[in-house]
């Protein structure tokens, strides 16, 4: 599991890189600690290269929401594959993100 | 019939017009008789008074008439003229005075001759002489008159001033000579004080009083003196308030005779007349309106007031009636009220058991099958089941007691049971829980018998706790008997109470029937009960038949009981729930097994054994993906919770398959821990509402189609089941 964090002005892109299960959500936990630095501006979490995403995942996706809820910014989740999507769907966090193809 | 105010109102308005028409009725015809007897009366009395003032006028007539001749023959002789006066007024008693007056100039040596005799009051003779230049009488009217008309003529009354001033009236007739002349005037003098004692006689009634008119109108008699010998004509002007006198006046000078009505001096009066002959007078009675109505009026009065009084009666009758009535519809609407609600306490407490069966029908390891009969609208037995993560729960409670306070308390238990036992599968701690709640301020001193059983289904493994209630029949291929129950408090009674919990295990096609104190108590009219070796009798003959069906059982024991009971009314509620456990293991198609140690470096492993697993019974990718998340989150949570940090376990998870589901059965020994009693995350919550925890629980339920936990022998073990299409 590989996070790349690009920023570019207020706009932080991280590209998620294999499967985000739960002993991968430990490994990252740092990233999107990083990440959450970034809230008052745009992030944007880009999901292309991401095939799997469990509970843990899912988790520090919500933290990220948190902050950036509380620090003004938002949270756009990019090209999730079908998987993912149905996983958002039962979860609800469709609703929780700006979700981008 | 319903009266209200304006009908009452209405009523007594009639019955007023009624009494009013009535009377009216009544009073004008009484007055008619009463004005025709009062009519006869005064003419009776008219006549009488008219004999008697004939009969003195006729005597006087007679008396002059019967000394025409003597004193034609005395005119000869003059001197001898006093004497025939004086025969006169003694033979006559009527007759006051008498003269015969010569005509001036009939006697040369004497132009004036009038001797005159009178009665003294002592009854002697007095004579004396008209012949006086004062008196001329050869120009009274008495004199002038009867010689004018050649005639006997009565003269109008007039005062004498020579006597005691009383009123009198005189008879004249002119005395002719031999020759035909007219030589003299023989007259007779009548006092007219006996009319006013004869009019006096006219008191038929108290104010009556008579009148008696002369020629000219002049009034003779009255009850007033001062009207004596005025003129009728100027009365009008004399005095006020006078009315109807100029017809009155008209027709009495006319000589008619009649009744007329007249006002004087404001009262109504009834004046009755008639004429007299001879002396041209009128005589009338005059009668108050009040001396003839008077008793009438008074009469109409007191029936005025009667009717009065019983209208107010009749009033005041009706509308205490309506009142009552109004009291009456009150009680009637608050009882009809209490009877709706009473309905509707009993539809919804009807609604709150379950009533659909059966209630699986595409299950083919249970069927059950419960009714509940209130013996009152509403009723405190109370029974459920549902099934939840492959588990049936279920209960049975009678509370204490019987209608609208037991139902209460039924409700409240039927509530608590749903929502405790959502997230405790231990039916002892879901008793725990409801006896924490209701026996804590529970000043009603109710409590409830129960009780509660969880049906593990795939493995027909059964705990359960019961609370003072009746113990359930098991009947099934091995027999029929009662489930063995530890001596529990009823919930309600004691805080704190520790509720034991038991386990047994469901042979396949066994029923557990369960039912409350309404069946084995049922009340004949005998007040014989049906009592528990009948029930255990039916049982019996159930098992060695071999008819388990959960309806069939409960509609034997329904008949059984209805067939016991007869015509008594229902002592108790009723109530029976039956169970029917059928679970028959399929062959198993796959299975295979993995133990990991609680390490979550290992859960790769575990992705291959499930992706393996869904792979070889023919589910797609994207399910694939799903079951792997599902059975990742289901581990990770144990490897989390299970063992304490740092202390290595094991986890064994099994996939198992048969025809129709996909099962993975994951088994550890740490600590107990169901994930099926979390509660349920809500996911329509905003972003800063949301909880991080409980996402991997809610994702298991949405993935799989059923999770089952259930602790058997110190070890956890968590079922998740997939459907096979």
């Amino acid at each position: 599991m590989e996070v790349t964090i690009n920023k570019k002005d207020s706009v932080t892109t991280a590209l998620l890189t294999g499967r985000l299960d739960t002993p991968a959500s430990q490994e990252i936990s740092g990233d999107f600690d990083n990440l959450a630095q970034e809230a008052a501006g745009t992030i944007i979490l880009d999901c292309s290269k991401l095939d799997y995403i469990s509970s843990s995942g899912l988790r520090l996706f919500l933290s990220l929401r948190k902050a950036a809820a509380a620090k003004g910014g938002k949270v756009i989740v990019k090209a999730i594959n079908n998987d993912i999507r149905s996983v958002f769907m039962m979860t609800g966090f469709l609703n929780l993100f700006e979700i981008q193809e | 019939m319903k009266i209200n105010h304006f009908k009452a109102l209405m009523l007594v308005l009639v019955a007023a017009l009624t009494l009013e028409a009535t009377s009216l009725t009544q009073y004008f015809f009484s007055q008619n008789v009463i004005k025709e007897e009062a009519s006869l009366r005064a003419e009776e009395q008219l006549e009488v008074a008219r004999n008697r003032i004939l009969d003195v006028t006729n005597q006087t007539e007679a008396a002059v008439r019967n000394s025409m001749w003597i004193a034609q023959w005395c005119l000869n002789v003059p001197d001898s003229l006093v004497r025939v006066c004086e025969r006169i007024v003694q033979d006559n008693p009527v007759v006051v005075g008498s003269t015969i007056a010569l005509v001036p100039g009939y006697l040369k040596d004497k132009p004036l001759l009038a001797p005159y005799v009178y009665r003294k009051e002592d009854g002697s003779m007095q004579r004396l002489s008209l012949a006086t230049e004062q008196y001329d009488y050869p120009s009274q009217e008495w004199f002038t008159r009867p010689i004018e008309l050649g005639e006997g003529y009565w003269s109008e009354p007039y005062v004498d001033e020579g006597g005691g001033e009383i009123l009198m009236i005189t008879y004249s007739i002119p005395i002719r000579d031999e020759n035909g002349r007219v030589a003299a005037v023989l007259t007779s003098d009548i006092a007219l004080d006996w009319l006013t004692e004869l009019t006096s006689s006219f008191k038929v009634y108290p104010q009556a009083a008579g009148i008696i008119l002369s020629r000219s109108g002049r009034i003779m008699v009255s009850p007033s003196p001062d009207v004596i010998m005025r003129s009728i004509y100027d009365f009008n002007t004399v005095l006020k308030d006078n009315e109807g006198f100029d017809a009155l006046n008209q027709a009495m000078m006319g000589g008619e005779s009649g009744n007329m009505e007249v006002k004087y001096q404001g009262v109504t009066c009834h004046v009755f007349y008639t004429p007299m002959e001879h002396t041209g007078w009128a005589m009338a009675i005059v009668i108050p309106d009040s001396d003839i109505y008077g008793a009438l009026r008074k009469v109409g009065l007191i029936v005025k007031l009667l009717q009065l009084l019983g209208l107010a009666m009749l009033a005041f009758m009706l509308f205490s009636f309506i009142r009552n009535q109004f009291k009456y519809n009150e009680l009637e609407l608050t009882r009809e009220r209490i009877e709706n609600e009473l309905h509707i306490a009993r539809a919804i407490q009807m609604s709150m058991v379950p009533k659909v069966f059966p209630p699986y029908p595409n299950r083919d390891d249970l069927d059950v099958y419960g009714q509940l009969t209130p013996a009152k609208e509403v009723g405190g037995d109370l029974f459920d089941f549902y099934i939840r993560d492959e588990k049936l729960f279920f209960c049975i409670g009678d509370v204490s007691g019987k209608g609208i306070p037991a139902s209460l308390y039924m409700v409240v238990t039927k509530a608590l049971f749903r929502t405790v036992s959502a997230h405790e599968a231990a039916p002892n701690r879901i008793l725990t829980r409801l006896n924490d709640v209701l026996s804590n301020e529970n000043e009603s001193n109710m409590f409830v018998t129960m009780f509660v059983g969880v049906l593990d289904l795939p493995t027909g493994r059964m705990h359960y706790s019961n609370a003072g209630h009746d113990a359930p029949l098991l009947i099934g291929n091995t027999g029929a008997g009662m489930l063995p129950v530890d001596p529990n408090l009823p919930v309600g009674v004691m805080p704190d109470w520790k509720f034991s919990r038991q386990e047994t295990q469901i042979d396949p096609d066994t029923t557990i029937f369960l039912y409350t104190d309404g069946l084995n108590e049922a009340e004949n009219t005998n007040h014989g009960q049906f009592e528990m070796h009948r029930v255990m009798e039916l049982a019996r003959k159930l098992q060695t038949e071999h008819r388990f069906e959960a309806t069939f059982i409960v509609k034997q024991m329904t008949d059984a009981v209805h067939r016991f009971v007869g015509d008594a009314e229902q002592s108790d509620d009723l109530t029976m729930l039956a169970i029917q456990y059928t679970r028959h293991h399929e062959d198993l198609t796959y299975q295979r097994s993995l133990t990991l140690t609680n390490d979550l470096k290992r859960i790769p492993r575990l992705n291959t054994f499930v992706e393996e697993a869904c792979e070889s019974n023919g589910l797609d990718m994207a399910t694939t993906a799903q079951v792997n998340l599902a059975l990742e989150e289901a581990v990770v949570n144990v490897m989390n919770y299970a063992y304490p940090k740092n202390k290595t376990g094991n986890i064994t998870i099994e996939a198992k398959a048969n025809k129709s589901e996909l099962s993975f059965v994951i088994n550890d020994t740490g600590t107990p821990f169901d994930p099926t009693a979390k509660p349920e995350v809500d996911i329509t919550l905003s972003a800063e509402d949301r909880s991080i925890g409980g996402l991997g629980i809610h994702l298991i339920r949405q993935i799989m189609d059923h999770i089952n936990y259930e602790r058997v022998d110190g070890h956890n073990i968590l079922t998740l089941i997939k459907n096979l299409a």
